[in-house]
């Protein structure tokens, strides 16, 4: 028996084909059906070009894009032989920048994916006005970020080199002020307790702690079976070093360095979207993926009890929000605004390179592979989070199988923050 | 410089940049003014379409002023274009904007312009945007999914007939019959969707560079042969939004115009509305007065840079692009490009992606001259028209900076 069932609300719609074998899922095909081919528009355009294109692949995550556009055209030029040291300003600024657009994602899925549809999967009356939530979160740290990069979404302010903006002390003082807007909002409505304490928080025997709505979420999770199911490969894998992970792959919490030459796509029929794997398996990438490979003690503890289980993969990403402010915080606190901002002239020809770049997007990995021949875009390949998540049987699909129900099952889909305009591009 | 090069310098700086009609005169306001009056008088007595959330508790609710939400209805009254006299009934408006249902679909897109949207600005804009103007159907939204989401457009489209404002994100791909893009679990192309949703709309509001002009997907060699809505829908009323993202003040400013008037505002030849696209950024640019003496950044991080002057010459657009964003910027008013010293990617204009992007200033862009003549009005002022301006700016900056030089060996 096949049953079609069309999942939306995850930036555009999928349509996944579930199979079921004596009442079970044995299969799920996931179609994605828009395409805009932005890597065939990439092709013939100005290498700096793709600066302005690629970040509008995706209205989410289009932070990701620009600093994976950027990082692999310095990677080209590095590769041709040209030395420099990005200051640490620069650095400093765009990792802020991403780390920005991080928590306005995992807040938004928080409250308008997960919680709602939680509560509608239980049919729980619905108790408050979520969408409020998720906005006034977005909105204050979209201003913080904003600050230096002058809009969100689609903002442009980082180039080969470094980036456009010379922040004063002052600025990084009001981008302060509304991080810790977000971090009160997280203490007192998401995880009722000081993110301090919060932090402090290793073990599940010590979750009793929480509260907010996080303590629901989990709460409603716990006692409706979602600890058991959801569960995957169990191997994630990460391609960027960050403040919160690092490039390299965990299997059976064994971690382990990763090459990006082993990273290899391919065609899936009847969809737009190309799958992806790693020395020819699948891996896990995201949030969960970041906590596993950081060795998290709270998530290593979870993980210890529930695997890789539905819990444990919404448990991480809304920890991870609590990484991301205290970072953020930190960044601001130690940021020298005195140094450049941008090292390379802006005339420096790109004439011939080859640069891979890789950053950590909301949903996971994201990777940009350049190649420019007579200062020309001769190829451009993007390989976003959710190829890796949502290939055919791949690691969502997997977290489906053997479920009963295909509204369980489009649940345990959400829970890996699904992105449809990013996947197929 | 040669003589005519001077001439079309000086042409240029000495003609009146744009020249939208800002005082209409008193007669003309004293009949809008009467006309709203009624409007809103009617509206009144409609029953909201969904009514969750009442404005004014919702202000107090959320802890908003009734002096800060004045503020923002005087600037939104003076963003439209219209005379302070209107600032309480720009007010009452807002507060009557859920009798205008708004059915938003979502095409060949990135949902960058639902994103700006949930963080627009202004009072309890939150309310005004999930509650005060009702959203009948928004993908992004709503809390329907699947199925009963295809059936809630429906209804909302049914209930609605005539009545409704359609605000469409993302452009439409013709090619390959549709099929760069279906929706639904019954695969109808965006093509059909758009027919169908558009056929009863009272009228549709374009928002984003892709479903006003075809955006980044429309990019040569345009794989799916994406285009915008006006292309697509024939004989019936369109308003344009451009940018990328569009500026959520400016979809906010259109659905209150038309709650305010019961009509559409003043669009110029490209369907803009005036009040937003009426002039170029570099007409009000923060960093104009350092144009104007010849102040340029020449190169990223210098010291130009540092003193916040112009962008020119590091390929800004500003003086060839329409819109409103150096007055009403971005994420609530914090920033906006020029302001992090990046320049106008020209993200509003037609053919942006292919003719404008990056670092090339005009001057030295490969793009062909236009047929001739200076500026006259916005609605002459069209793509091939804007590179004038290009040009002739291209020599001023390039003349400053030899006077500079000569100022500096002088010296």
């Amino acid at each position: 028996m096949i049953i079609k069932k069309l999942i939306e609300k995850v930036e555009g719609e999928a349509n996944l084909n579930f199979e079921f074998k004596d009442g079970k899922i044995s299969s799920v095909d996931i179609i994605f059906n828009i395409y805009r081919g932005i890597e065939e528009i990439l092709k013939g355009k100005a290498p700096r070009d793709a600066l302005v294109i690629t970040p509008r692949v995706c209205g989410i995550c289009n932070h990701a894009h620009l600093i994976a556009t950027v990082r692999a055209l310095e990677d080209g030029l590095k590769n041709s032989g040209l030395e420099f040291t990005l200051t640490q300003k620069a650095k400093d600024i765009r990792e802020f920048t991403l780390i920005c657009e991080l928590i306005q994602n995992h807040i938004k899925w928080l409250y308008l994916t997960i919680y709602p549809y939680l509560e509608k999967l239980l049919k729980i009356e619905r108790s408050d006005s979520y969408a409020l939530k998720a906005s006034y979160v977005a909105n204050t740290v979209t201003k913080a970020m904003a600050i230096f990069a002058g809009q969100w979404p689609h903002s442009s302010y980082a180039v080969v080199g470094g980036v456009t903006c010379d922040p004063t002390y002052l600025d990084t003082i009001q981008a302060l002020s509304y991080i810790e807007d977000a971090i009160r909002f997280y203490e007192k409505v998401v995880v009722g307790i000081n993110l301090d304490d919060y932090l402090s928080i290793e073990s599940i025997s010590n979750l009793d702690k929480l509260g907010g709505d996080f303590a629901k979420i989990l709460y409603l999770l716990g006692k409706n079976d979602f600890n058991k199911i959801g569960k995957s490969f169990d191997r994630f894998i990460a391609f960027s070093d960050s403040k919160i992970s690092k490039k390299a792959k965990s299997i059976i919490t064994t971690v382990s360095a990763v090459e990006f030459k082993f990273v290899k796509e391919y065609e899936q029929n009847g969809s737009y979207a190309k799958g992806v794997k790693y020395k020819n398996r699948y891996f896990e990438v995201g949030p969960l993926a970041r906590a596993m490979i950081n060795k998290e003690p709270i998530i290593k503890s979870l993980h210890k009890k529930y695997k890789d289980a539905t819990i444990t993969r919404v448990y991480a990403r809304i920890h991870e929000v609590a990484l991301l402010l205290k970072q953020a915080k930190e960044i601001l606190q130690n940021l020298d605004v005195t140094q450049e901002s941008c090292i390379l002239d802006s005339k420096i020809d790109i004439n011939n390179i080859s640069g891979i770049g890789a950053v950590e997007a909301a949903r996971g990995s994201l990777i940009h592979k350049i190649e420019v021949e007579n200062s020309f875009i001769k190829s451009y390949d993007i390989i976003t989070p959710t190829q890796w998540n949502l290939s055919n049987n791949a690691v969502a699909a997997k977290a489906m199988f053997g479920l009963d129900s295909e509204e369980i099952a489009s649940f345990v889909f959400r829970t890996f923050d699904v992105c449809s305009v990013c996947t197929t591009h | 410089m040669a003589d005519d090069k001077i001439e079309s310098v000086k042409s240029l700086f000495t003609a009146k940049s744009a020249k939208v009609e800002t005082n209409k005169g008193e007669k003309y306001y004293e009949n809008l003014y009467a006309q709203c009056r009624e409007r809103l008088d009617n509206l009144k007595k409609i029953v909201p379409v969904s009514n969750n959330i009442k404005i004014k508790e919702a202000i107090e609710e959320e802890g908003v002023s009734r002096r800060d939400f004045l503020k923002w209805a005087s600037a939104t009254t003076a963003m439209l274009m219209l005379p302070a006299s209107f600032t309480p009934l720009v007010a009452e408006a807002a507060t009557l904007m859920n009798r205008v249902p708004v059915v938003w679909i979502e095409l060949q897109d990135c949902a960058g312009n639902s994103e700006a949207l949930l963080r627009s600005d202004g009072p309890t804009v939150d309310e005004i945007i999930l509650d005060i103007i009702s959203l009948e159907f928004h993908e992004t939204l709503m809390a329907a999914a699947g199925h009963q989401a295809e059936k809630q457009l429906e209804d909302a489209v049914e209930t609605f007939k005539g009545k409704y404002l359609l605000f469409v994100e993302g452009s439409v791909p013709m090619g390959l019959n549709g099929q760069y893009g279906t929706l639904g679990a019954k695969g109808e192309t965006f093509i059909d969707h758009l027919h169908r949703v558009a056929k009863d709309a009272a009228a549709i509001v374009a928002v984003g560079s892709c479903a006003t002009f075809g955006g980044i997907p429309a990019a040569a060699p345009n794989p799916t042969d994406a285009k915008g809505v006006m292309d697509v829908v024939n004989g019936k009323t369109i308003v344009n939004i451009p940018a990328c993202p569009a500026n959520p003040s400016n979809m906010v400013g259109v659905i209150l115009h038309y709650v305010l008037t019961g009509q559409l505002p003043e669009l110029d030849s490209l369907l803009r509305p005036k009040f937003a696209f009426g002039y170029r950024i570099h007409d009000n640019c923060e960093r104009r007065a350092h144009f104007d003496a010849g102040e340029y950044v020449e190169e990223w991080g210098d010291e130009g840079a540092k003193n916040n002057f112009c962008l020119y010459k590091m390929g800004c657009k500003g003086p060839m692009t329409f819109n409103n964003c150096s007055i009403v910027r971005y994420n609530e008013g914090v920033n906006w490009p020029v302001g992090v010293g990046r320049g106008c990617i020209g993200c509003s204009e037609p053919d942006f992606w292919d003719k404008y992007a990056y670092e090339r200033p005009m001057a030295n862009a490969n793009i062909k001259a236009p047929t001739g003549g200076v500026e006259k009005t916005v609605d002459q002022f069209g793509l091939g028209l804007l590179t004038a301006a290009g040009i002739g700016i291209g020599i001023h900056a390039a003349a400053s900076a030899v006077a500079g030089k000569k100022d500096k060996g002088e010296a």
